[in-house]
């Protein structure tokens, strides 16, 4: 290969330098291929946010909505829905969310459970048409 | 000698690569999302100034609600309400007057595949209540009285009823439309890249970035929790209509909410129709009219409207697609 050769006319600095850039390269590669795991659960009821909780928490969720209480529950950094009082149970077969930028909705109940990251920030752009 | 011509190169591509990442202008993200059309709706868009993104964004979550205030059935001041409960002509705004004629359109080209005036049946089913219902033919024969593709004229704003009692419902093209308007008053801010996705519905301005198109899964109607194909795709619109969107079962059988208006009954030609169009407004009316139409005359409606392509999938799982969806389509 030719880059052999000039590996090794180069000095312990230059190897370093190159070294150094390759890994940069590779750390903001992997920046923009993996979606981050979820670090918080917003809750927004009625367009407006009521909750902002922690998703290292283990814990069960009492939600009222318009038609009632909705229950979800956190576990293991996931988040889901386990009781609704909505006519299709939509929201509970929507199954658990837990990382950045994905969504529960229970829309009979105004219910939306929005997970974010710790940068805030979500580089994976995909959308399902359904 | 060589040594430091090496180092001289090594140093001018640091200086070169920590250039571009100073100069280059930084694209910010905003992604926000509220309940809006009886869905999720979400609006993505970048940027370079923050400020307007959130400027535009808001703006276009208002223009989504306005228009869902001029047309939901269940808002009582809404034009559709009022509409369904005019006996006189009736002069609606101008944007429920522009999805009346683009409905009107392709209502008649699917030879009332597409039909707004089933406002009465959809009552009658209830679907996606905490009581939905199988009417009997008897029900379902007052409810289809006097509907079709020529049970509405408008002229200008003015709508005319044919039968006074027809009860208009917008459900099928509105949502479509209420997301064209979003991504028109983001692209009027300067926004160059966004999606607006209403429940899956979905516009697209522009492409990801300047030099990547969105990557859009389209769902697999057998196995929700899949996908079938993927379509990368950059300034249009795409929609999907399915028999697993609302539904109940009753002894095996699933009631969907997409219905054949010859029957009165929900379609059963076809199991999901995914349609990609310049504006989600056709989109949403045409993947209707091909879901009740089926593979074969679904097919034969799209190649009525030039720039349109879609997917229908058969009750048996089969693929039936357009020449052009095919060079749109990656298969997993």
């Amino acid at each position: 290969m030719a880059l052999k050769p000039l590996w090794r006319r180069m000095t312990v600095g230059d190897r370093l330098l190159v070294s150094g850039l390759i890994l940069f390269c590779v750390f903001f590669l992997s920046l923009r291929s993996f979606r981050a795991a979820g670090v918080h659960l917003i809750v927004e009821q009625n367009n407006q946010v009521t909750y902002k909780l922690a998703l290292d928490t283990d814990r069960v969720i009492n939600l009222d909505g318009p038609l009632g209480p909705s229950n979800i529950v956190i576990e293991d950094g996931a988040v889901r829905f386990i009781a609704s009082p909505c006519p299709n149970q939509v929201c509970i077969g929507m199954g658990c969310a837990s990382k950045s930028g994905d969504l529960l909705a229970c829309v009979p109940n105004r219910l939306l459970l929005r997970i974010t990251g710790r940068s805030g920030r979500d580089l994976d752009y995909d959308l399902i048409t359904r | 000698m060589r040594s430091s011509r090496i180092r001289f190169a090594l140093l001018a591509v640091v200086a070169i690569m920590v250039g571009l990442f100073v100069l280059l202008p930084t694209s910010h993200q905003l992604r926000r999302q509220q309940l809006l059309l009886g869905t999720v709706v979400e609006i993505v868009a970048f940027g370079p100034d923050l400020d307007i993104l959130e400027e535009a964004v808001s703006a276009a979550f208002s223009e989504i609600a306005r228009i869902e205030h001029l047309m939901s059935p269940h808002i009582a001041e809404s034009d559709v309400a009022r509409l369904s409960a005019a006996t006189e002509p009736f002069a609606v705004a101008p944007e429920t007057a522009e999805v009346l004629a683009l409905g009107l359109r392709v209502a008649k080209a699917s030879r009332g595949g597409f039909d707004m005036t089933l406002g009465r049946l959809k009552q009658l089913w209830a679907i996606g209540s905490s009581a939905p219902h199988i009417p009997t033919p008897a029900e379902i024969s007052v409810a289809l009285t006097g509907v079709g593709p020529d049970a509405l004229t408008l002229n200008g704003q003015i709508v005319t009823k044919k039968n006074s009692h027809l009860a208009v419902d917008l459900g099928a093209i509105a949502k479509g439309y209420a997301i064209d308007r979003a991504a028109l008053l983001l692209r009027q801010r300067g926004i160059k890249h966004a999606s607006v996705n209403a429940g899956g519905d979905i516009v697209l301005l522009g492409g990801k970035s300047s030099k990547e198109r969105w990557l859009i899964g389209i769902q697999d109607p057998l196995e929700p929790d899949k996908t079938v194909a993927a379509l990368k795709l950059a300034d249009r619109a795409v929609v999907t209509s399915g028999d697993y969107e609302r539904f109940f079962e009753r002894n095996g059988v699933r009631y969907h909410h997409i219905f054949d208006p010859a029957s009165g009954f929900p379609g059963r030609r076809s199991r999901s129709v995914t349609i990609v169009a310049d504006s989600a407004a056709l989109a949403d009316a045409l993947a209707t009219a091909a879901f009740v139409l089926g593979p074969e005359a679904g097919l034969a409606l799209l190649s009525d409207f030039p720039a349109t392509e879609g997917l229908i999938i058969d009750p048996a799982g089969e693929f039936h697609l357009t020449p052009g969806m095919s060079t749109l389509l990656s298969w997993h």
